[in-house]
């Protein structure tokens, strides 16, 4: 059963000269689903969640959020969505627990459950220890946490995140993952937006990929795997710069894409790994560099994005 | 309308935690109304400092000192005859009056006698001392001489030797009549507003009270556009929460504030510096809640009608300083012409000063203030409704 259907999003800012910044967008997202749109910066991803979470009415098309469009009744809307906004959101000069109560109350909630689910909320957070300490006082993981439980007070059953992990530690991050997770295994449906290939490939049921406003491809991460035809990927790493070895490759007859080196370290997308790899020690000779790592593996979502635009994912 | 309820709670609680705005609100204006209440004071009290030196020490001669003392105007120095020169020099007085040897005598035998007055020719306050002395010269000469007549009159009728007994019981039947005089200047107000002008701490006070609460426009526009642009608006706006009570409950909270605002300056006017607030609680209570409105609806407004945080320091900062410096907050409107204050009674804040001088000043009641207030609510209403249909959340 589809619980968000999005049909035909169309949003132009300060019209008519400004950015269309989301350009005819449709995917649905069913029940009990986490679905990620994957997509580098100003893809649109947070124009599509402010359109979904009723704050920006669109120049076109609609949406459906479990049942009800958020054109013509975003208030049935809004009472069953969580939403965790990209920039924290929260009184800094308040404590941890005096933002939650307050955002509780926004929600209509009161009295003995209000504190009730504050509680349980400090310790999803993983915040029970910090909870009377001044927002302003707290780290960058922390604050986003806070973030977080001020869109789960409610039980919402949709709840979407928007970069929930931009800026933080590995370690607050993994934990928000696994929140994630364990929401979803509750029973509620997320829209989560990244730009990191890594978090929408662990979480997702199903991806969209946003570039420029529109969305190009949806679908598990299997299915996406597949537009990039029967290719390897080899993942390498050289003893030096790389950039006009880069070059080199790419001309290389069965190469259909090599990413942008990043310390040494690539990935190319090619047919056949067999036949090619010996070229690719002979090209790094040629140039003086040595190959110091090499493996061949499945194609992953990042291949995708440059199959498709021609331009890495993170650039 | 819950939400406003709790909004209005979250502001109070972030106002209590804020300290500049504590000394913005409670501790500035205070010490405002006292340094504006010694500049507008200074006007009031001014009096004039005159140098005498009595070399003749006659029961007359002390007679005059005495009658100069009386004088509002002035304020006596008694001196050596051989300093005032210098005195006057100094400018430590701005005359000198020298009372000379002989001159009751002279008196006594009826012959003129004159005071020597010295001045520095550039003093302004000179020319004004030399009134004051005058007057006082001129009514103790008609004093002198009424008693005279009097007495020769009573002389000749009855026969009666004219001496001292006779020119003495004269001059204590003149001195009774002086008392109740047969022509004088009565001032009374004319009913117009600008009869009694606010002078000293009447003015300082209730201007400080209409310049600091307007200020605090600044206050709320920038919380909101600072709300607005940390995504809180949008993050209100998702769970449900309407701009009016958004409005709403930001504009309560503002009311709360403003009015602890004047409350303070209106203990502080009363019971530090005499200020007559409390001449009709009632009518204090619907000026100072009608202010507090003012300044919050306003602000809310330019919070709604602006999205840039440099707009709306611009705008609230302009319009509170021109809503106080026009309405007569910062001068009192009196001392400008009637149709400079017509205009200015275009702004609501010269309706709130007439009330406070009103309530201060002319002991106006409750239905007195029904009027002006009328006028600041009108001001209210429209502020509020335009606020909301304004408002947007991002
Ligand atoms: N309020 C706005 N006014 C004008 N243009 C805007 C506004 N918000 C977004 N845009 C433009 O719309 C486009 C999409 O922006 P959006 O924020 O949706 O991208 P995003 O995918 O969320 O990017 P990021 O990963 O950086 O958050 C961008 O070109 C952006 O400049
Ligand atoms: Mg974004």
């Amino acid at each position: 059963m589809e619980a968000i259907v999005v049909e035909g999003l169309r949003k132009q800012f300060d019209p008519p000269k400004g950015p269309v910044a989301v350009d005819t967008v449709s995917f649905q997202i069913g029940e009990g689903e986490i679905f990620s749109l994957l997509g580098p910066n100003g893809a649109g991803k947070t124009t599509t969640i402010s359109i979904l979470s009723c704050l920006l009415r669109p120049d076109g098309g609609d949406a459906r959020v479990g049942g009800f469009s958020v054109t013509r009744e975003p208030e049935k809307v809004k009472a069953l969505i969580g939403v965790v906004p990209q920039d924290i959101a929260l009184y800094e000069d308040m404590s941890g627990r005096e933002n939650l109560l307050f955002w509780g109350r926004m929600y209509g909630m009161s009295g003995a459950a209000l504190n009730k689910r504050v509680d349980e909320v400090l310790e999803l957070i993983g915040l029970v220890d910090r909870q009377k300490d001044r927002v302003d006082k707290y780290s960058g993981g922390m604050k986003r946490r806070v973030n977080i439980g001020a869109a789960l007070l409610h039980n919402p059953r949709f709840l979407y995140f928007d970069e929930p992990t931009v800026g933080i530690d590995p370690q607050s991050r993994r934990s928000i993952l696994d929140g994630v997770k364990d929401l979803n295994a509750s029973g509620v449906t997320v829209l989560y937006t990244t730009h990191y290939m890594e978090e929408a490939q662990e979480l997702s049921h199903r991806i969209g990929i946003m570039d420029k406003g529109a969305m190009i491809a949806t679908g598990t991460q299997d299915e996406l795997v597949r537009l990039v035809g029967e290719r390897t990927r080899i993942d390498l790493t050289l003893d030096r710069e790389a950039e006009t070895l880069a070059a080199r490759w790419r001309e290389l007859p069965g190469v259909s894409s090599v990413s942008a080196p990043d310390d040494g370290s690539m990935w190319l997308s090619v047919q056949d790994a067999n036949v090619l790899m010996p070229k690719l020690f002979d090209g790094a000779r040629a140039v003086g560099a040595r190959i110091i790592e090499i493996s061949l593996a499945e194609p992953n979502l990042e291949m995708v994005f440059l199959h498709l635009t021609g331009r890495a994912l993170r650039d | 309308m819950r939400h406003a309820w709790h909004i209005t709670a979250k502001e109070l609680l972030q106002n209590r935690r804020d300290g500049l705005a504590a000394l913005f609100t409670l501790v500035l204006p205070v010490i405002f109304t006292v340094f504006l209440g010694i500049i507008f004071g200074g006007i009031e009290s001014s009096t004039l400092p005159l140098a005498i030196a009595d070399a003749d020490g006659s029961a007359a001669a002390q007679q005059l000192v005495q009658q100069l003392e009386e004088s509002p105007l002035l304020e006596l120095e008694v001196a050596e005859p051989g300093d005032i020169d210098k005195d006057v020099r100094d400018q430590k007085v701005a005359g000198g009056l020298v009372i000379p040897a002989g001159f009751g005598a002279a008196l006594d035998e009826g012959r003129p006698i004159s005071l020597t007055y010295i001045r520095v020719e550039t003093s302004s306050g000179a020319q004004s001392v030399w009134q004051a002395v005058e007057v006082v010269v001129s009514r103790s000469n008609a004093r002198l001489l009424a008693a005279r007549a009097a007495a020769e009159q009573v002389s000749i009728k009855t026969g009666r030797p004219l001496d001292d007994a006779l020119l003495a019981s004269a001059a204590s039947v003149t001195d009774a009549q002086l008392a109740a005089p047969a022509i004088t200047v009565e001032m009374t107000d004319s009913g117009s507003s600008s009869a009694t002008m606010a002078a000293g701490f009447d003015q300082s006070s209730s201007g400080s009270m209409v310049n600091w609460v307007l200020f605090s426009l600044l206050g709320i526009a920038a919380g909101v556009v600072w709300e607005r642009r940390r995504g809180l608006l949008q993050r209100l706006s998702i769970a449900g929460v309407k701009g009016r009570e958004i409005v709403g409950g930001k504009m309560l909270a503002m009311v709360i504030i403003t009015f602890l605002q004047q409350l303070l300056l209106v203990l502080v006017g009363q019971l530090v510096f005499g200020v007559d607030y409390f001449n009709s609680p009632l009518a204090l209570l619907l000026t100072m809640v009608s202010l507090s409105m003012l300044a919050a609806s306003f602000g809310l407004l330019i919070s709604a009608v602006f999205r840039s945080e440099q707009a709306v320091i611009a705008t609230t900062v302009i319009s509170a300083q021109l809503l106080a410096a026009l309405g007569g907050a910062w001068f009192p409107l009196e001392i400008t012409g009637a149709s400079f204050s017509r205009a200015a009674h275009f702004l609501p804040s010269a309706w709130v000063m007439d009330s406070l001088h009103g309530i201060i000043l002319r002991d106006w009641g409750l239905t007195r203030v029904l009027y002006p207030m009328g006028i600041v609510w009108i001001w209210i209403a429209a502020l509020f409704v335009l606020a909301v249909w304004r408002f947007r959340p991002d």
